[in-house]
Formats: C-alpha cells, structure tokens, sequence
C-alpha cells in the first residue's frame, strides 16, 4: 500500500511546522519506512494511519509522526526554557526559602539517552559551584540507559542544542566522538524504571524532569503519575513539565508558576519551608500493579 | 591498518551522508567483496598543513557523483546538473568528510581547500594510510588518507 | 530577520539557506569574508552571520575579528558553521567572539536548537 499525496503533503507539513525539516516529493520512501512500525502497532498500512491520524486530531499522535520522522537524536538544552528556569528560579528559591543549599537531587523520567540529565549538572555545576548535585536518570529501555551512562556523543549528537561554551568545557573529544566529562558523568546515575510502577528509590526529590511524557497517557494514568511524583518530591520541590504539558485539568494539587517563557509547578499543600521536615518516602505505593496499565508507548525514543 | 582508525573513519562518513545526502542512515553502507576498478572516475581531496600534513581524498565514478550533487541539493533525480554545481557540491562533500578526519589526528594542522579533478595529483612522498571502501545507494566510493612525508 | 550566510561552498550556502528561510529568515550570500565585509560596508543589516571557516581571500576568524571590533555591528549575532571540529578550534572562535558554533556535519534540527539557544527563533508553532 503505497501514501498518497494528500497523505504525504500532510505529513510532510506537519514535520516542516515542528522540526524544520523538508520533506520534498521523493521523500516518500521515507515517511513510508519511518512509520511503518506505528501503522503496524495499529493494524493497518501506512496511508490508512496517516488519514486516521488526520482524523483524529490528538496531539500525541503529531508528536509520535514528528518523532518518527525526525532523527532520533536527542537535544541537550531541549526548549531551553526548563534549565533557565533552574537557574533563575528554582536555585534562587531554595536559596531564599531554605537559607542554604547543602546538596540537590533530580530525578530526570524518561531520560533517554541522558541529554537532560547531563544538561541539569551543568546548569548547576554554573550556579552552584562546588554544591553536590545528584541526578537519578530514568527510562524504560535499556539500550538508552547503556548509551547514557557511557557518556558518549556523536558529532550529530553534540550538535543537538550544547551551548559551544558548554561543550568546550565539559566534553573532551575522543575519535569520532565526545565523551562527557568524569565530573559531569559521576552525577548521573541510570537506573531502569518503569512510570507506571511504584516511584523509583532515591526519593526526596528536590527537583523532577518529567517531559514530553504526559501526553501519551490517558488521563487516570497521567493522574496516578502525578500523585505519584507529588509523594516522591520534597514538599517545596519543583516539578518541570515539557513545553506543551500542564497539571490543569489533571490534577489539582499542583500550583504553576510562570517562568522564563514556561512554567514550573510545585506541590500546592507545602508548608511554610521553614517548617518543613525532611520528607521520607514510604517505599510502596498503594496503587495498581503494572498489569493494570498498558506498556508505555516507546517512553525511550521521546526526548 | 587500524580497525579502530577505519570504525572511526566509518562512522564520521556515515554521520556526514545522513546529515548532508540522505537525511538517514541506511543509503551508506561498507563495501563487502572485492573492490572493482572505477570506470570514469572523479576525486576529490583536501590537504591539512602544519601539525599533520597530508590529505584525504573520496573517490567514485562520475554519474555517482552527479548523484550525490543532486542528493546534496534536493533535485530531483534528473535534473540537469551543471558541472561547476558538481565540483562545489563534491568538493564540500570531501571538506566536511576531510574535516571532520582531521580531528582525529593526534596533532592537527590547518586544513586546506577543496579541490576537484578526474585523478589524484601525484605527490612524492605521499604515503598511503587508511583506506575505506563506501556503498553508497550500492555504487562504490573510495575514502583515502595519505600522510606527506 | 535576516541572516547573511558566508560560505565559498555555494552548495554549503544553497543548504544553510534553505534551511533558514522557512525559520522566517531574509538570507543573503557572500563567498568569504571580505565579500560579506563589503555587504555589510555597502548598509546591509543583518541579525545573523553564519560563517565558514576556512574560505579563500578572508577566513571566517578574521570576519569575526572585524565584525567584533566594531561596535556598531554589535546587532549581529555570529554562528561559526564549519568543519573544524576540534576543542582548540572551537575555543579560538569563541574567543574571537563567535557567539555559538555549529559543526559540519548538522542536521536541520541542530540549526534550530542553536537558533533557539541564540534567541533568534520565531515562535513559529503550529496552529
């Protein structure tokens, strides 16, 4: 079954209008090869995805096309926004509320191939010098994980929104690659973790990642997810959503802050910070097993 | 030859293809079985100075080329290419290739400009280093790195 | 906004063009450093200079010298987009005063996220 042009303009406009990249007539070969999996997962032929996917009008399905489409690499300072608003407001307001930052710990969901996690101790490496910061990198696929801890970049890779001045100072060259260096690599850690289970160890939380995710859930599910981080973050943590993502409408605990061009949220029951306690976490959940949920569509491939 | 050198040399080939030509891996591909002659050939190469000196040149017959210049400019697959369209666009192929080659040199120099011909210019002393045998869409490309001596 | 794309490799130019006009860019050309000089010269105003490094008559390092040194060319954001791709190279062209450097071989992505980083990218979002 071969796409039609109605099929093709479609896509091909879609992935213009979110990526930049052109997909001239020819390119055929290639919207059809690129979505031929999400076709199959759907049990039907590519033309026929394209034209429900039109149909349908739901913003996961545009993102999964625009994913499958573009490359699968991974940005550092993906949409930028989120690691200004570290640096702007969230240091700034732990410094503030809690006198002192002695240490900080992040956890990145779904962090892929470790971009996001990376690009965190960096940020703060930059605002906090010489405070110790640990980042928990989570995914589902182990294959990403294994490329995450290895720390190693393509040429293509470290071209994906690294800040020159970052790349100088924090990857060394080495063959045809970039290896992050060892500061940087010993802050991360990576460990498997599935969002619809019980919340990963390591919790307080400071601070949660979770981006681009939400959206291929349905609503219980992304209600479970974020009570969920709520229970594993400090009662005057921040929790960072991606561009396109909010709590409204899900879940009411939350407050948004807007910041610099985005927003943050944070648990809305906190307590004045300076009564705060520090937050333990019980260790099992009281929700349903994993069996309840669906597998996660590809949590890997979307950062 | 050093497996690591030609992984190496392999891996920046297929990053610049799937930038620059192709817009994906797949088209790229190693060469396997014997290496035929090129019939009607065309090369193009860039020399470094200073620190290392030498070159790295790319190699393949003409109507790949012609080819690659469309791939590399979005035409359609036959358009008419004229020739100074091909010496830039196979030049600019081989500096970014060249380039990027560079950087794997323990003391690198400064690289020069592209050139293009129908054969390499010979130069005395020039010591053949690495060599990487390409299918590119199944036509063979010759990736080469001489040392000056 | 406008860019000035420099480049000897007009193939290089075609490409990079291409790829900023549908970010909202006006792209104007010239094949080294001098030749943009001149444009620049002639009352050309530009928001972006993406620049090659290694081009005959003026190199993409002296362009940035001279751009830099003049301070009623502060508008100009200068993106580095060379093969060069070595760590000493690098930090020569940030000192120089490059303010974001793009390594050949890019996707179309990688321009957008050093355009994003910059601040020079539309909110072009679709409807």
């Amino acid at each position: 079954m071969t796409l039609t042009s109605d099929s093709f303009d479609f896509v091909a406009d879609l992935v213009r209008r979110r990526s930049a990249i052109q997909l001239e007539r020819g390119k055929e070969y290639l919207v059809e090869s690129r979505l031929a999996p999400l076709a199959r997962e759907a049990g039907i032929g590519v033309d026929e995805y394209v034209r429900r996917v039109r149909f349908a009008r739901r913003e996961a399905d545009y993102e999964e096309v625009v994913e499958a489409l573009t490359t699968n690499e991974t940005s550092w300072f993906r949409d930028a926004a989120p690691f200004d608003a570290l640096r702007t407001h969230v240091v700034p307001a732990f410094a503030s509320e809690r006198g002192r930052i002695d240490r900080l710990r992040l956890w990145s969901a779904a962090c892929s191939t470790g971009q996001e996690a990376y690009s965190i101790v960096m940020t703060l490496t930059d605002v906090l010098p010489g405070t110790p910061v640990e980042v928990l990198a989570t995914d589902l696929s182990t294959q990403v994980l294994e490329r995450g801890r290895a720390g190693r970049y393509s040429q293509l890779e470290v071209n994906r929104g690294l800040p020159a001045a970052m790349l100088v100072r924090h990857l060394q060259r080495s063959g045809a690659e970039w290896k992050v260096s060892d500061t940087i690599q010993r802050a991360v850690t990576f460990a498997r973790h599935n969002l619809l289970d019980a919340a990963p160890a390591g919790a307080p939380f400071d601070v949660v990642f979770l981006r681009n995710v939400l959206i291929y859930f349905d609503l219980p599910t992304k209600r479970a997810i974020l009570e969920r981080v709520r229970r594993v973050l400090r009662p005057d943590g921040f929790l960072i959503l991606g561009a396109a993502e909010s709590t409204l409408g899900i879940d009411d605990d939350w407050d948004r802050i807007p910041v610099a061009r985005g927003s943050v949220y944070r648990p809305v029951s906190r307590v004045s910070p300076a009564q705060t306690s520090p937050f333990i976490h019980s260790g099992s959940l009281p929700l349903g097993g994993t069996s309840a949920f669906p597998i996660i569509p590809r949590q890997g491939a979307h950062r | 030859m050093s497996a690591t050198a030609v992984d190496q040399m392999y891996s920046i080939a297929e990053q610049v293809f799937s930038a620059m030509v192709d817009g994906d891996v797949g088209p790229l591909q190693p060469w396997i079985g014997e290496v035929p002659a090129i019939v009607d050939p065309i090369v193009g190469w860039v020399d470094t100075h200073g620190g290392w000196t030498g070159r790295a040149a790319m190699t393949t017959s003409r109507p790949v080329a012609y080819d690659l210049t469309r791939a590399l400019l979005r035409m359609d697959a036959h358009e008419e290419v004229g020739m100074e369209d091909l010496v830039d666009a196979y030049g600019e192929l081989v500096n970014v290739v060249g380039g990027n080659f560079k950087a794997l040199l323990p003391a690198s120099g400064t690289l020069g400009l592209p050139s293009v011909a129908n054969c390499l210019p010979e130069v005395v002393w020039a010591v053949p280093m690495e060599g990487l045998d390409l299918a590119w869409r199944g036509h063979l490309i010759i990736v080469s790195i001489w040392m000056f001596g | 906004m406008k860019a000035l794309v420099i480049d000897d490799s007009r193939t290089m130019r075609r490409i990079v063009g291409a790829l900023l006009e549908p970010l909202g860019f006006e792209v104007h050309q010239a094949g080294d450093g001098q030749e943009a000089l001149d444009l620049l010269d002639d009352g050309l105003e530009v928001d972006l200079a993406c620049i090659d490094w290694n081009m005959p008559v003026m190199d993409g390092i002296e362009f940035v010298t001279r751009v830099r040194s003049n301070p009623d060319r502060r508008q100009i954001t200068l993106m580095m987009v060379t093969t060069e791709s070595e760590t000493r190279q690098i930090v020569r062209a940030l000192a120089a005063g490059a303010h974001e450097y793009l390594i050949k071989p890019f996707t179309p992505e990688s321009i957008r996220d050093k355009l994003e980083l910059l601040g020079l990218l539309g909110s072009e979002e679709p409807a």
